[in-house]
């Protein structure tokens, strides 16, 4: 049946979608009482934006709703009684469907957040956050099943009624990006202030741009969050900027401290097995205690110190065979000063040639 | 009419409502999941660990069959024990576990390639990177300059070089918190392992003698 011009095309699509529809009502049916509800001259607003004779729109309400109300008996007196004086609701499914065919599911998730930031409006904006919070996980969803067949004509309706409602909501912070296509809706509607969503609705490829961009500037927000001194900036260039400039220090930094470790590693005798197993005992006992004092670090190494150690390094779930290669590492990082101080010519002669092996 | 098509809606219909019911539980489940706590101490722990491991792996005076050698071969054990800590779920980490492979995969093509060509290859796209940066410099270039960025910071982030934006802004998230994880547990562990020596080197005499 003929409703609009621009969704001529789809009206081919609709009976299955009516379905699909009725099956998507059905788990809306609080925000549709609430809906009902809502004031209503949004709702004669409603149906002249649609530029559908009210007859349609109750048709368009009866056909999805009577499917409905079979299923489901509870539902069918509030429905059929309320819809009928009231125009707005069959505006609202028919947006739905409307919707569905501009679906677009990447970006939902930050449309729910930024949806329920600006709720500033008419009480619509109440229902649209009480729709949304049924279907606040639907987004996530949306995301990642594009390419089923079965879910995607259900998910698409709550993603459209999203989008609407958020462009509902979103029109008195978004009057900027409205103008643009304010003069678009100027030519279809007589209503301005809210139906600049309206007119995006009608266009697929600024509904798609929205969403693409709400998801941007939402992953955005979060990475202003992470990098210090970005909140600040205004501005994609500059944050992007302060970003591009923070990985690249956090680089720089990781380089520098690799090349601290590569200069204190071959110190470390990493052959612990052998060592450990022969004169490990030895080497704890009777050499350590006149070196470990000046060292911070050696200070964990005997048995009797190893809570200290652990604080230092904080290693608390390790289990024991990790330790015992962490303290045989430790006890091998004096090599240079204890050979000074060694005793046992016997231990610095293993320890040199001992240095590069690896064992583990 | 209406009946014939109610009661194959109303049986999908649960169904449907089902599998959204599993769907949304699973998905808010795999939404809590997801990301990691790259600033929790236990993180920074089980890399510390990990990454005492993979130093003691790491061969400095004989590196025979890789190329890096020294520093760099640390760094690049430490950016893959990250990557390792990173479980995989990320583009970045995955890029870094698989660089490797891919890098031996390169040698062995360009050993079968003749030396000339590879050599000529090699200089080229280097300079041609070269040539790329200054040109980008000039505006007249490549005017959209939130592109440009873009495309620098893809490269900074590794794995992320062709993906659009709202993967590398994503990607750059997550890198930048391990990144800063790594940068903590590193230095750490500089700290112990060369305070103690430093410390030694000036510190006051035994006191058990």
């Amino acid at each position: 049946m003929e409703r609009i011009d621009g969704t001529g095309a789809r009206s081919v699509q609709k009976t299955p979608e009516e379905e699909a529809t009725a099956l998507e009502s059905i788990q809306f049916t609080d925000e549709i009482h609430r809906l009902i509800s809502a004031p209503s001259d949004n709702a004669s607003s409603f149906t002249a934006l649609l530029e559908m004779p009210p007859t349609q729109a109750v048709e368009l309400l009866h056909s999805p709703e009577s499917a409905n109300l079979i299923s489901n008996d509870t539902f069918k007196p509030p429905h059929m009684e309320d819809f009928k004086g009231r125009l707005h609701f069959p505006t609202n499914i028919a947006l739905v469907e409307r919707a569905a065919r501009f679906s677009v599911f990447a970006g939902e998730g930050s449309n729910n957040t930024n949806i329920e930031k600006n709720s500033v409006e008419t009480a619509l904006n109440d229902s649209s956050a009480n729709l949304k919070k049924a279907v606040k996980s639907e987004p996530a969803e949306t995301e990642s099943s594009q390419p089923l067949v079965s879910d995607p004509t259900v998910e698409t309706k709550s993603a459209k009624r999203k989008e609407r409602e958020k462009k509902a909501k979103g029109s008195a912070k978004k009057s900027k990006t409205a103008a643009n296509e304010s003069s678009d809706d100027a030519e279809k509607l007589p209503y301005v202030h809210v139906r600049a969503r309206r007119g995006q609705a009608t266009d697929s490829h600024s509904l798609a741009e929205r969403a693409r961009r709400e998801k941007i500037n939402a992953r955005m927000k979060l990475l202003q969050e992470l990098v210090p001194g970005c909140s600040k900036i205004s501005g994609t260039a500059l944050v992007l900027d302060e970003i591009i400039n923070h990985v690249q220090s956090l680089q720089r930094q990781v380089e520098f401290l690799s090349m601290r470790l590569a200069a204190v590693n071959p110190r470390i005798d990493f052959s612990f097995d052998s060592i450990l197993t022969a004169e490990g005992a030895s080497l704890m006992d009777s050499n350590f205690p006149s070196i470990v004092t000046p060292l911070m670090w050696p200070e964990a190494q005997v048995s009797g110190n190893r809570q200290p150690y652990q604080q230092q390094w904080h290693f608390d779930t390790l289990q024991q065979q990790v330790w015992g290669r962490e303290e045989v590492c430790h006890n091998y990082i004096t090599p240079e000063n204890s050979l000074l101080s060694y005793d046992s010519s016997a231990n610095s002669a293993t320890l040199h040639p001992n240095q590069l092996k690896m064992e583990l | 009419m209406a009946s014939v098509i109610s009661n194959p809606v109303g049986n999908m219909n649960s169904d449907r409502i089902k599998r959204k019911k599993k769907r949304k539980s699973l998905i808010k489940e795999s939404q809590q999941n997801q990301s990691q706590n790259w600033k929790s101490e236990a993180q920074q722990q089980i890399y510390s660990s990990k990454l005492i491991q993979a130093l003691s792996q790491v061969s400095l005076n004989s590196p025979s069959p890789s190329a890096p050698r020294g520093g760099r071969a640390v760094r690049e054990a430490a950016d893959r024990v990250l990557a390792v800590a990173a479980k995989g779920r990320t583009r970045w980490s995955r890029a870094i576990l698989t660089s490797r492979i891919k890098l031996k995969f390169r040698k062995r093509k360009r050993a079968r390639a003749s030396p000339a060509v590879t050599a000529a290859l090699v200089t080229g796209s280097n300079r041609a990177k070269k040539s790329r940066v200054s040109i980008l410099r000039l505006k007249s270039k490549s005017l959209p300059a939130v592109q440009r960025k873009v495309k620098v910071l893809g490269g900074l982030v590794p794995g992320c070089r062709k993906q659009p934006l709202p993967v590398i802004l994503e990607e750059a998230t997550d890198y930048i918190a391990a990144l800063e994880m790594q940068v903590r547990a590193m230095s750490a562990l500089a700290e112990l392992l060369s305070g103690g020596s430093a410390g030694s080197s000036s510190s006051a005499p035994p006191p058990s003698s």
